[in-house]
C-alpha cells in the first residue's frame, strides 16, 4: 500500500494495522479468555504456571527452529533429535548411577554428556546443508530417520526407566512454597502440614521454567544484539549479499544447525527431568508444534524475518491450547487438528496481509 | 582433456543409474549372505509389504515433479483407513451383507481421501501457501481426525471377509496338482495346504495396475507433460497456456487419493483400521523413495519407474535386515542415509547436457 494514499489523519492511528501486527498476541488473549470462561480454575496460579511448563518443550525446540527459519532453512529433525537426547540422557544417568556416582553428580553430568552428543546431529545437518549444498529440507529429513533409528536401537524400543528419583524432583518442584498465614519455604515442601494447609499451599516458580528460560534469554540476546544475530538475519534476507559482504556463510550456517540440535537436546534433558524417563518418540509430535510456533511468531519460511518474542508467543498459544484442553477434559489428540488449522491460518494471514503484518515496510 | 571427458561420462552413467546398481547389489549381497532370500515366498513378501509404500510414493512423485511436497500422505492414509474400517464395522454390526459393507467402506474411504487433497491443493494453488506448510497443516489435521474417529484404538471386528480378500493371491500353485486362479483349491489336507504356494498377492496386483495406469498418465498424456512443464518452469507453463492452479489442485488431490488407496488397501490386508503413529514416518519413506528414484525437489525431474526402484531398495533392505535378525529400527537409519546419499550423488553427478567435462 503506497504511503501517499493513506490520509494524514489516519496515519497516526491505524488500528487495523496494529491488529494485524499483533494478531498472535490477541489470539493468545482470546484463547486465555475463552478457556477462562469455560474452564474451571483456569486462572489459578498453578494452572498459569502449568502453561509455562507446558510451553517449555515447544519453546525450546522452536528457539532452535527460529534461528534455522530466519536463515531461510528448515530443520525437520528436531523432534527425533529430542527423542534421541532423552534416550542418551536417561541412559547415561543409569550408567553413572551404576558406576556409583551420587545423583547430585550423575544428573548434571548426564545432562552435559547428552548436550554434547546432541550437537552431533546438528553438525551433520550443518555440514550437509552448508558444505555439501543439500537442501535443508532433505538433509534434516534424513537425520529425522537416522536419529529416530538410533534412539530406538539404544533404548531397545522401550522407555528407559529406573532413573534417580531426584531427577523428577528437579523437574517437578518449585522454588517457593507459600502456605498462607504460616510459612514460606524455599525449594523443599514444608513438612508436617495438615491436609487443609496442603491444599491451600501455593507453589511459585517451577524450577524447570527458570533453568530453561535462562537459555532462551541468552539466545534471544544473541539473536537481537550481537553480530552473530545480525549475520543470521543477513543470510536469510539475501544469501548472495551476505556472501559478498564477507560473512562466512557456510561456517555460520553450520553453527545455526548446531544451535538447533542444541536446543532439541535441551528439550530432551527437560523431558527427562520432568517425566523421569527417556523414550525415542518423546518429541515426535513436537516438530509440527515448533514450526507452528515459529510461523505464528511472524517468521517467514523464505527467511530474513522472525523474532524470539514472536516464537515465545507462538509457543504460549500452543501450550495454552494444550493446558486448556486438559482443563476441559477434551481428549488431547484433538490438539493436532487445532494446531494444523492454526498453522494454515497463520500462513494465510502472513500471505494476504503482508502490509498488515508489517512486512511491506 | 579427452580422458577427463571419458571419466565424466562414466561418472554420469553411474550417477544416473546408481539406484538400479545399488538395488542389484543389495539383492546380490542378501542373496549371498542369506539362504532364504531368493525364494518365491520371500520376494512375494517384499512386494506384499511394498504395496502401501509404493502407493504413497507414487502420489508423492507427482507432487515432487511439480516442485512441491506432500507431507500429509502418511496421516491421510491413517485417516482414510480408519474411516473406511469404521463404516465396514458398523455396517457389519447392523447386519448388512458383507459385500455391501466392504464396497461402501472402500468407497467412503476413497472419497474422504479426496478432501485433504482438495484442501492442500486449494492452499497451494489458489492461496499460494508454500506446499511444505500447507501439507504440514493437513498432516496435523488428518492425524487428529484419525485419532478422533478411532479414539486412539485400532478399529477391529470388521467383516471377516475383508482379510480374506486382502490376503488372497492371483494364483495358487500346488506342486503335483497344478494351478488354480483366484481361490484356493478346495478340499485340501493340511499337509497339502502347507506346500501350497500363492503367486502374486492380490494387493500387489491392484497396486501394479494402479501404478501402470498412472505411469501411462504421467508419461504418455498431456496431463503428464503439463506436470513436468510446471515443475520445470512455472512461468513458462503459465505462458504456454497451462491452467497451473487447476493442474496443481488436481495433483494434490491425486496424491491424497493415492494415500487413500493405500489406507483402504491396508485395511484389507490387515483386517483392522489403524491410525498412523507419529513415528511411523511414512512421509519419510515416500519422499526418500522418490528422491532415490532420481527426482529433484526443485521439480521437473522424476518418474514412477525410478520411484518404484526407490521403494524396492528400501523394502529389500528392510526384508534383508529382517531375515538377518537385525532390529527393524535400523531401516530408519538406512533410509535416512540413502536419502542423503541420493541427494549428494545427484549433486555431484556431472550433467549430461552441460557439455561433457
Amino acid at each position: 500500500m503506497p504511503e501517499a494514499s493513506v490520509p494524514v489523519y489516519r496515519k497516526n492511528f491505524r488500528p487495523v494495522r496494529w491488529l494485524g501486527r499483533n494478531w498472535a498476541v490477541l489470539f493468545l488473549l482470546l484463547e486465555l479468555a475463552a478457556f477462562g470462561l469455560f474452564g474451571t480454575n483456569f486462572f489459578s496460579p498453578e494452572n498459569l504456571q502449568n502453561i509455562l511448563v507446558a510451553c517449555l518443550p515447544v519453546l525450546l525446540l522452536a528457539m532452535g527452529e527460529t534461528f534455522v527459519i530466519i536463515t531461510g532453512g528448515i530443520d525437520l529433525s528436531i523432534g527425533f533429535v529430542m527423542g534421541f537426547a532423552t534416550v542418551i540422557c536417561a541412559k547415561f544417568m543409569l550408567l553413572l548411577q551404576a558406576a556409583g556416582l551420587p545423583p547430585g553428580a550423575s544428573i548434571p553430568l548426564a545432562a552435559l554428556i547428552c548436550l554434547a552428543i546432541g550437537l552431533i546431529p546438528g553438525l551433520i545437518n550443518g555440514t550437509l546443508v552448508a558444505r555439501l549444498k543439500v537442501p535443508p529440507f532433505l538433509a534434516t529429513f534424513g537425520l529425522y530417520g537416522i536419529a529416530y533409528g538410533f534412539s530406538e536401537i539404544i533404548s531397545k524400543n522401550t522407555p528407559i526407566s529406573g532413573l534417580p528419583p531426584i531427577a523428577g524432583q528437579i523437574g517437578n518442584e518449585y522454588f517457593f512454597y507459600i502456605v498462607p498465614g504460616k510459612a514460606v519455604s524455599f525449594l523443599v515442601k514444608p513438612q508436617d502440614l495438615i491436609p487443609e494447609q496442603m491444599r491451600s499451599m501455593i507453589s511459585v516458580l517451577p524450577i524447570l521454567v527458570v533453568i530453561f528460560f535462562v537459555f532462551v534469554a541468552i539466545f534471544a540476546f544473541m539473536l537481537k544484539r550481537t553480530r552473530f544475530g545480525q549475520h543470521t538475519y543477513a543470510i536469510g534476507g539475501n544469501m548472495d549479499a551476505a556472501v559478498r559482504s564477507g560473512i562466512n556463510v557456510p561456517a555460520h550456517l553450520t553453527w545455526i544447525y548446531v544451535i538447533s540440535a542444541f536446543f532439541a537436546s535441551l528439550s530432551g534433558v527437560m523431558f527427562v527431568l520432568k517425566y523421569v524417563t527417556g523414550r525415542a518418540d518423546a518429541g515426535s509430535a513436537r516438530m509440527l508444534d515448533s514450526v507452528v510456533a515459529v510461523v505464528i511468531g511472524g517468521a517467514s519460511l523464505y527467511g530474513g524475518t522472525g523474532t524470539v518474542k514472536g516464537t515465545i508467543i507462538g509457543a504460549l498459544i500452543i501450550a495454552t491450547l494444550e493446558t486448556g484442553m486438559v482443563n476441559l477434559l477434551i481428549p488431547s489428540h484433538n490438539r493436532y487438528i487445532a494446531i494444523g488449522v492454526i498453522l494454515v491460518l497463520a500462513v494465510l494471514i502472513d500471505q494476504f496481509f503482508p502490509e498488515l503484518v508489517g512486512r511491506g515496510e | 582433456m579427452r580422458n577427463r571427458g571419458a571419466a565424466a561420462k562414466v561418472l554420469t552413467f553411474i550417477g544416473e543409474r546408481w539406484a538400479v546398481l545399488f538395488l542389484l547389489l543389495l539383492l546380490a549381497g542378501f542373496g549371498l549372505l542369506e539362504r532364504n532370500f531368493f525364494t518365491i515366498k520371500n520376494f512375494s513378501n517384499i512386494l506384499y509389504y511394498a504395496t502401501v509404500y509404493a502407493l504413497l510414493a507414487a502420489g508423492e512423485t507427482f507432487v515432487i515433479i511439480t516442485g512441491g511436497i506432500d507431507l500429509s500422505v502418511g496421516f491421510v492414509m491413517g485417516f482414510t483407513g480408519v474411516s473406511s474400517a469404521i463404516i465396514m464395522r458398523d455396517m457389519h454390526a447392523a447386519g448388512r451383507p458383507e459385500a455391501a459393507c466392504l464396497l461402501v467402506g472402500a468407497v467412503v474411504g476413497l472419497t474422504l481421501g479426496v478432501i485433504p487433497g482438495l484442501i492442500n491443493g486449494l492452499l497451494v494453488a489458489r492461496l499460494r501457501v508454500p506446499p511444505f506448510i500447507a501439507t504440514l497443516g493437513t498432516y496435523g489435521v488428518a492425524n487428529g481426525m484419525a485419532l478422533y474417529l478411532s479414539n486412539g484404538f485400532p478399529i477391529t471386528f470388521l467383516p471377516p471377509r475383508v482379510q480374506k480378500i486382502g490376503n488372497s493371491f492371483l494364483a495358487y500353485f500346488l506342486p503335483g496338482k497344478g494351478f488354480t486362479f483366484f481361490h484356493r483349491p478346495v478340499g485340501l489336507q493340511s499337509k497339502e495346504l502347507r506346500s501350497l504356494i500363492g503367486i502374486v498377492p492380490g494387493t500387489v496386483l491392484v497396486t501394479a495396475v494402479v501404478l501402470l495406469v498412472f505411469a501411462f498418465l504421467l508419461n504418455r498424456t498431456r496431463f503428464g507433460q503439463h506436470t513436468y512443464a510446471i515443475g520445470g518452469s512455472k512461468d513458462a507453463a503459465i505462458r504456454s497456456g497451462i491452467n497451473v492452479p487447476s493442474h496443481l489442485l488436481r495433483i494434490y488431490i491425486l496424491s491424497s487419493l493415492f494415500a487413500a488407496i493405500a489406507g483402504v488397501l491396508y485395511v484389507f490386508r490387515s483386517g483392522i483400521g489403524n491410525f498412523t503413529t507419529m513415528s511411523a514416518s511414512y512421509e519419510l519413506f515416500a519422499v526418500a523413495a522418490v528422491v532415490i528414484g532420481g527426482a529433484s525437489l526443485m521439480g521437473g525431474k522424476g518418474g514412477l519407474g525410478g520411484t518404484l526402484i526407490g521403494i524396492l531398495i528400501l523394502m529389500t533392505l528392510e526384508n534383508g535386515l529382517n531375515i538377518a535378525g537385525i532390529p527393524a529400527f535400523y531401516r530408519y537409519i538406512a533410509t535416512g542415509l540413502i536419502l542423503i546419499a541420493a541427494v549428494v550423488i545427484d549433486q555431484f553427478t556431472p550433467e549430461r547436457k552441460a557439455g561433457g567435462a
